[in-house]
């Protein structure tokens, strides 16, 4: 039994360790945000009170084996004493415990993670789930994007979730609890990073093939920083300006692709994969598989099942010198 | 010490043994109605499943040991995640320890001949089988359950899930749920009327309180599972609309009725195993349970409380605030049941002499991971919390502790604990006790790291991870657990059949055991009990003056009931003889029915409701044939 | 003490000296109580989509007919005394009186659902189970409804032809057991009725 114990020793300093040193992409204990600061510290109220609980079972079990020679209790007693013990720890003492951890977390820490009442946020964005991507809007304004959703730091964000096929659920660790996206429903949660940064999310509800490829990032940025980008994210896409871009263009235009994507300021009204107005100032490509350069850019459109199988998006067999102007096209939506 | 009653040689006997034996070979497999045959049934068509689902398992943490890894294509991997939760849960767990245990056990304990249904028995254990061929077949053609085993819509529908992938998890998990509510219904009945005479309820075994408990959770809560899946399979073959927001319907109707069903599901699965330990450590600690009524009350406290809990799994799903603070204020009550529990189990190992002989090492082993699954559970009533790790490997985590170690540990004693009644020989202690330590490191090593991986935000049901996350080494340790928990299980099955031929003569009571199956032959007699018992307390076994005047019974020919193939009921409170009935002999319609049953669903699933009608019309037809003849006639 | 070996004794005689119930009374009492669930989730889904749907029935889909539905009910409700009644005679060991009285049932009954079918199948092709939430959980409901008085139907022919060899105390509990099927699907019928009631109103 030590032997064990032991070993569980080890792995709480290693967990420790781990959690206080690795990193912090997602993980629900380096909290961004007041919120999730609670949730982080009513969980460490709640190990602490579970290895104490946990220790006393161990040791009532680890005295039992010591005092195996002898009938009765290790301190004295019989079975009245027994019994009485069995009450007190088994009825009485959960009651209060239970009790208390009730009225903390379901009563007080409940009002942070609860729907942000209206009218008690400054900004809404909207993310609407898909197989396997995050749409994104800015109600008020035109932008749309994908994946990647900045938030001015300090501010009080309100995401109304839903979603466009199956559930889903939003969920960056981070800032905040997750809220499932239901067909049919708006769902919201508050996000309001208390200091800049780059945060990862992911879809926390089983939604089929590539659930395993669906994160996004929440970049937490300057108030001013946030609006220069929302305002970049509202305009049109930006005109090609070399004839490889313009090429590119009419590839794009041309092959399947505006068939499923949206290029605003062009012809290319698809809806059925992500917004591409601004993808070259994103710093991943679908859904956080891959970074954005040249050389995954490149090999995505080539064949992006070799990356994501299952995906919707099919290999549409172009020519190396297509995909090359693709890419410079895309490229240039900055 | 024992009186063995069997006196082979004695008439009555001898006449006990004419009419209670069976056909041998296959035909008499296939026809039988002995609760013991059917226990082993179900154990080693369970135990074959548990062997599925755990290489199921295996191959998830092989494909998720290290990031990005191409071991498993995603849907490969998606109907493996589901298909494992799936046996595990369906095929494994709660036919073992109702089917197998139950059924083998609830009659000797009691002090009876058989079930009150033999034939409904056998019947329950072919609609089993089939059931997990149904599945299997699904998974061995490609087509296995891929959508969870909670299956949420829509991705469960058939324009996300065009295949047959989730008609082979529907309709075999309602063959499932016919099996397990006549199960229900037999131990029900069993219990009530079929104990010996002088077995008040409160002299009953808490083994049978915990089949008690679990009987009315079933009864009460398949239901739901049913009509939920018939729902479903109404939408994907049909069209209708139960899930369809844009017409009416909504998709988290899908997830209340699961949840409802699913969360007493979750007491089902422990329930029986809180009444093998509690029948083990009596016999190891060498004394009654401590607060035998309360344990007793909380059992089926348990089950009762657990019906007001469900939307605890739905705490993220933007349900109001008030809703879901009920539910965690209900979650924190059922709580209170358990502790009673672990703390009456430990108090009872405490103040008696216990010796930690295998039995009892892996009891030990339970109530360590069950108060670790148990406190991760406590945790989830806190709804902020919920609402941050749910769908993560925490809870993975919590509910692999609760599982493995709530239920499977106390089965792998349980298999250890009565192997000798069963089979008549002793395991080797020395083998079991290092199977033990084994399991318990490789199920502390697969399972702990995920609480942290949960929290620090893996998800949970990823086919892989990404690089750089800070995963990949508890994913590593956790793969490597888990093989050193299949080593550990491995060497259990392995000690278990070398000493089925190897092992030393066990008697019938080997370990002085409180309850009356310790009281006859080791293998049991078909007839199981010579003289129905006289019982006068809730550990017959340890009455020595009611053992002995059993025995003078034979002779004068009292409670043996060697006529005819008879066994006495009891009234159901206080166990007062009421009147003797006749029990069935084998039977060909328990087969022939789940035959023509399996078929409709086969029939449903390739949409030939024509042909299904018709196989429901030979079922029909087999119910009529099964209850022409009367027993005695049979 | 005499041991009642009541399998071989005269039914009524076994029936009287009996303390407890029977096996097979408790067998279908708990039948019962699991069937009875089946039919509350039935219900409880009923209400939980009405609740969530502004219009019920749906626009373009007409309200349940009342009238004709609580006649057919109200004579439905009544074979359960017809049924009791085999009991009871059975009991008291008029053996014909009870297979004259459970072919009556089955008469009755056999005409409600017939007219039933009929009122069904009307109905389908008014409005289809796929077109809204309403009349996927409407055609569900008196589906699994009349499926129940299918089968209770088949218990009373099983009873009747065997009967035509006499009465063992096996199939006097087996009427038994129909007596309680036939009350409880009464009990659901009067149950649907309401669901319809409410929905026209």
């Amino acid at each position: 039994m030590t032997g064990v114990r032991g070993a569980r020793g080890v792995l709480l300093t290693f967990a420790v360790l781990a959690l206080a040193g690795c990193a912090d992409k997602q993980n629900t204990l380096a909290p961004a945000s007041k919120q999730e600061g609670r949730i982080s510290t009513l969980f460490w109220i709640m190990m602490a009170g579970a290895w104490i609980g946990f220790a006393i079972i161990v040791g009532l079990l680890v005295l039992g084996w010591v005092n195996r020679r002898r009938e009765g209790l290790p301190g004295g007693g019989g079975e009245r004493a027994a019994t009485r013990i069995v009450i007190v720890m088994g009825v009485f003492v959960p009651i209060v415990l239970l009790s208390t951890l009730f009225v903390y977390s379901n009563i007080f820490v409940v009002k942070s993670t609860a729907a942000p009442p209206p009218g008690t946020t400054v900004r809404t964005l909207g993310v609407v789930g898909h197989q396997w991507f995050w749409e994104v809007r800015y109600p008020g304004t035109e932008a749309v994007t994908a994946n990647e959703i900045h938030i001015p730091v300090n501010t009080r964000v309100n995401v109304v979730a839903t979603t466009d096929d199956v559930i889903h659920s939003f969920w960056v660790p981070q800032l905040n609890r997750k809220i499932d996206m239901i067909p049919g429903r708006e769902n919201r949660v508050l996000l309001a990073a208390d200091r800049t940064g780059v945060f990862r999310g992911e879809c926390a509800e089983f939604c089929g093939l590539q659930h395993a490829h669906m994160s996004m990032q929440v970049v937490a940025e300057p108030v001013a920083k946030f609006k220069r980008w929302l305002a970049n994210m509202a305009r049109p896409a930006p005109a090609p300006t070399s004839s490889d871009e313009r090429r590119g263009r009419e590839v794009f235009l041309s092959k399947a692709c505006s068939g499923c994507h949206t290029v605003r300021g062009t012809d290319a009204a698809g809806k059925i994969g992500p917004d591409l107005t601004h993808v070259a100032s994103r710093s991943t490509l679908a859904a956080l598989t891959i970074p954005n350069t040249r050389d995954y850019l490149f090999r995505w459109i080539h064949d992006p099942q070799q990356f994501k199988e299952g995906v919707k998006m099919p290999s549409l067999h172009l020519t190396d010198s297509e995909v090359n102007a693709l890419v410079a096209y895309l490229r240039s939506l900055k | 010490m024992a009186v063995d009653v069997r006196a082979p040689e004695h008439p009555r006997v001898q006449r006990l043994e004419q009419v209670w034996e069976e056909r041998p070979g296959i035909l008499g497999w296939l026809t039988t109605v002995d609760h013991k045959r059917i226990g082993l049934l179900y154990f080693f068509t369970t135990l074959a499943f548990f062997g599925a689902g755990g290489i199921e398992a295996l191959l998830i943490r092989t494909q998720l040991a290290q990031p990005e890894s191409k071991v498993l294509a995603p849907d490969t991997f998606n109907e493996l995640f589901t298909t494992h939760g799936v046996t595990m849960i369906f095929l494994f767990v709660i036919p073992m320890t109702t089917g197998a245990f139950g059924n083998y056990l609830v009659p000797l304990m009691i002090g009876s001949r058989d079930m009150a249904f033999p034939r409904m028995n056998a019947l329950s254990y072919w609609l089993f089988l089939g059931s997990g061929i149904f599945i299997y077949i699904g998974l061995f053609m490609g087509f296995g359950p891929n959508a969870g085993w909670f299956d949420y819509v829509p991705l469960a529908l058939r324009h996300f899930n065009p295949g047959p992938n989730v008609d082979f998890y529907a309709l075999g998990l309602i063959l499932n749920g016919v099996s397990s509510t006549l199960a229900a219904i037999n131990f029900i009945v069993t219990i009530f009327k079929l104990r010996a005479p002088g077995m008040s309820l409160n002299r009953m075994p808490l083994f049978c309180f915990a089949m008690l408990a679990v009987s009315l959770a079933l009864i009460f809560a398949l239901p739901a599972l049913t009509i939920d899946l018939v729902f479903l399979e109404l939408s994907r073959k049909v069209g209708f609309q139960f899930f369809i927001p844009g017409n009416g319907g909504d998709p988290l109707l899908w997830q209340h009725l699961f949840w409802l069903f699913a969360h007493p599901e979750v007491y089902i699965i422990v329930l029986p195993a809180f009444g093998i330990a509690t029948s083990i450590i009596p016999t190891f600690a060498k004394r009654r349970m401590i607060a035998f009524p309360l344990v007793a009350l909380a059992e089926l406290l348990v089950a009762f409380i657990g019906f007001g809990v469900w939307a605890h799994h739905m705490f993220a799903t933007g349900l109001p605030t008030i809703t879901l603070v009920f539910f965690a204020a209900a979650t924190l009550m059922v709580v209170i049941p358990s502790t009673i529990q672990v703390y009456a189990w430990t108090m009872t190992v405490s103040a008696g002499r216990p010796e930690f002989r295998a039995p009892l090492l892996f009891i030990g082993g339970f109530i360590v991971f069950f108060v670790m699954g148990g406190l991760s559970g406590i945790m989830f009533a806190a709804i902020p919390f919920d609402q941050a790790t749910t769908d993560t490997y925490f809870v993975v985590a919590h509910f692999h502790f609760i599982i493995f170690g709530a239920a499977v540990f106390p089965i792998l004693g349980g298999m250890y604990y009565w192997f000798p009644k069963v089979t008549g020989r002793l395991y080797h202690e020395g083998l079991a006790q290092l199977s033990f330590w084994l399991a318990f490191v490789g199920t502390a090593l697969t399972f702990f790291p995920m609480h942290i991986v949960g929290l620090i935000g893996m998800p949970r049901r990823v086919y892989t991870y990404p690089h750089g996350l800070g995963w990949d080494s508890y994913n590593l340790i956790e793969t490597i657990g888990s093989y050193i928990l299949a080593a550990g299980l491995l060497l259990v099955a392995f000690n278990l059949i070398y000493s089925r031929f190897s092992g030393a003569p066990a008697g019938p009571d080997p370990f002085h055991g409180g309850t009356l199956e310790w009281t006859i032959p080791s293998p049991p007699p078909h007839y199981n009990f010579a003289v129905i018992p006289t019982v006068s307390s809730a550990y017959p076994n340890w009455d020595e003056p009611d053992r002995a005047v059993d025995a003078g019974k034979l002779e004068r020919g009292e409670l043996t009931y060697e006529a005819g193939h008879e066994t006495p009921t009891s009234t159901v409170r206080d166990g007062v003889f009421d009147e003797v009935v006749d029990m069935p002999s084998e039977s060909p319609w328990p087969v022939t029915l789940a035959f023509f049953a399996a078929l409709a669903l086969v029939m449903v699933l390739i949409s030939h409701y024509a042909i299904a009608g018709i196989f429901l019309l030979l079922v029909l037809f087999s119910l009529a044939g099964w209850h022409w003849k009367e027993p005695q006639e049979a | 003490m005499s041991v009642i070996r009541s399998m071989h004794a005269p039914p009524g005689r076994a029936d009287r000296h009996r303390i407890a119930r029977p096996n097979g009374w408790w067998g279908v009492v708990v039948f019962i109580a699991t069937e009875a669930t089946l039919f509350g989730t039935i219900f409880g889904s009923y209400f939980y989509l009405r609740f969530r749907t502004a219009a019920w029935p749906p626009k373009g889909i007409p309200d349940p007919a009342v009238t004709v539905p609580a006649i057919l009910t109200a004579v439905l409700v009544a074979t359960s005394l017809v049924v009791q009644l085999a009991f009871w005679a059975g009991r008291a060991g008029r053996v014909r009186a009870a297979q004259w009285l459970l072919v009556l049932a089955l008469i009755v009954q056999g005409a409600y659902f017939g007219i039933q079918m009929h009122l069904f199948l009307d109905d389908l092709d008014k409005f289809s189970p796929s077109g809204s939430a309403y009349a996927s959980i409407y055609f569900t409901m008196l589906g699994a409804h009349h499926a129940h008085v299918v089968f209770g139907m088949f218990l009373e022919l099983f009873l009747v032809l065997r009967l035509v060899a006499g009465l063992t105390n096996y199939r006097l509990i087996g009427l038994q057991a129909t007596t309680f099927y036939w009350h409880f699907v009464n009990v659901l019928a009067l149950c649907v009725l309401a669901t319809q009631i409410y929905a026209a109103l």
